[in-house]
């Protein structure tokens, strides 16, 4: 059963034709193109997926295409370009936050949105903004730190 | 590979019951789907329409009424863990609401969800049961009023026909000189299932118990409050002794309730300390 659905995406508008029973992080990547949201889990354990609905982080692999009508979508590759990287971004390099990758545009977007809410928060509330993101390379700390750099600029 | 099928949005209640009544057994409200989503991909269910009621403005309140607070079934958690309403007079809950899962299953996940699910693990039954809560359930039918106590049957079973929905909860405004608290065990600060959890309500009459409400998640089929512990302490000084005997007694009743088990060597210590430390730590804190 197929279905249209409006809405609007990184800023623009667009309408696409999707079945009702497909996630939003499979019209993501599979009708749209945009893979740097990732499939980690599938249920809603890692946040690799997360992306940002009306400025709040959700898991992508949880939300049935059909909710997202009339609704503002951010993804990761909405935040920022290669050749202007988002704050958070950069100090996520800068402070070697990134190693495998695979867990970075998830843990970005939980980010944006923490700063975005709360742009002083306290160490504990930036654990509590990841607090649904799982890596397996870092160790979390640089991306504590990158967090809380970005805050001391603003 | 999920089954497909049919999605509708209603705007309004009426119109949420009207399709209910219609699919009866192969409808399913939807709502956060965090739970929902992940049984379809399962294949544990295979529903020919999803109801989702996310955009029913009646669902999404959280208001003070004269008689107590309303909380409809849509709110979300994280909704329940930053209301001022619901921290000023149903902090127990919105407490524990708080500890659900992450962030972004908070912001989808509702209270409704969570209720009906019905998972003797679930993080809102314990408060909702030492808050008296009562859910207002409609169909086509009309409405009904259930204490949530008597909602469940057995474990992720409610007694609500394939026809109802639990339209919203609420509670009666208690003292301001009641103190609670939600303690949770887990095996990890987030994204964990809580491996026992307690809600409690103390209030205090010239330095004795008068009233006590307890209530234990995760060691009973259904919720239930503790009222052999809480009958125990009712008229006694909060003192060591007396906090001991309730948390023998609530031990003593999950025994009853849910058997001897593998676990109950773990769970018989683990559920009288937590008991305790949730006693204290409701009397010594403040509100």
């Amino acid at each position: 059963m197929e279905r249209t659905i409006k809405f609007s995406l990184n800023g623009a508008s667009i309408e696409v034709s999707v079945p009702s029973h497909w996630t939003l992080l499979r019209l993501l990547r599979e009708k749209l193109g945009l893979t740097g949201t990732k499939e980690g889990c599938g249920i809603g354990e890692c946040g690799a997926c997360t992306v940002l609905i009306d400025g709040a982080p959700v898991h992508a692999c949880l939300f049935l295409v059909p909710k997202v009508e009339g609704r503002e979508v951010q993804t990761i590759e909405g935040i920022g370009t290669r050749e202007s990287l988002h704050p958070l971004q950069q100090s996520f390099i800068e402070h070697g936050a990134v190693q495998c990758g695979f867990c970075t545009p998830g843990m970005l977007m939980s980010s944006k949105a923490l700063l975005e809410k709360n742009p002083h928060p306290g160490r504990e509330e930036v654990k509590e903004a990841i607090s649904g993101h799982l890596c397996r390379c870092t160790g979390y700390h640089q991306m504590i730190e990158a967090i809380e750099a970005v805050s001391k600029t603003r | 590979m999920v089954h497909p099928f049919d999605y509708r949005i209603p705007a309004t209640l009426g119109e949420a019951c009207d399709l209910l009544w219609d699919f009866r057994e192969e409808g399913k409200i939807i709502a956060g789907g965090t739970d929902l989503v992940v049984g379809l991909r399962k294949g544990d269910l295979r529903p020919r329409c999803l109801i989702d009621v996310t955009r029913i403005e009646a669902l999404r309140k959280i208001e003070e009424r004269e008689n107590g607070i309303s909380i409809g079934a849509g709110v979300t958690h994280s909704e329940l863990a930053s209301s001022p309403l619901m921290r000023q007079f149903g902090k127990v809950l919105s407490e524990a609401a708080s500890w659900i899962g992450s962030p972004q299953i908070r912001n989808l996940g509702t209270l409704g969800g969570n209720i009906i699910n019905a998972s003797p693990a679930a993080d809102t039954l314990p408060p909702l049961m030492v808050l008296d809560a009562v859910g207002r359930v409609v169909s086509k039918e009309g409405e009904i009023y259930i204490p949530l106590s008597q909602l469940f049957s057995r474990p992720y079973e409610t007694v609500l026909k394939p026809y109802e929905i639990l339209a919203e909860v609420h509670f009666p405004k208690l003292p301001f000189t009641i103190r609670s608290r939600f303690v949770r065990l887990a095996r990890r600060e987030a994204m964990a299932i809580a491996r026992m959890s307690v809600a409690v309500i103390v209030q205090l009459d010239r330095g004795r118990f008068e009233d006590v409400r307890i209530s234990v998640g995760s060691v009973t089929p259904t919720p239930r409050r503790m009222t052999e512990a809480e009958a125990g302490l009712k008229g006694r000084a909060p003192d060591e002794a007396g906090l001991k005997l309730a948390a023998h007694r609530v031990s003593e009743t999950m025994i009853r309730q849910s058997g001897i088990r593998p676990s109950t060597s773990y769970k018989k210590p683990v559920v009288e300390a937590l008991v305790m430390r949730a006693m204290r730590g409701a009397l010594e804190g403040s509100g």
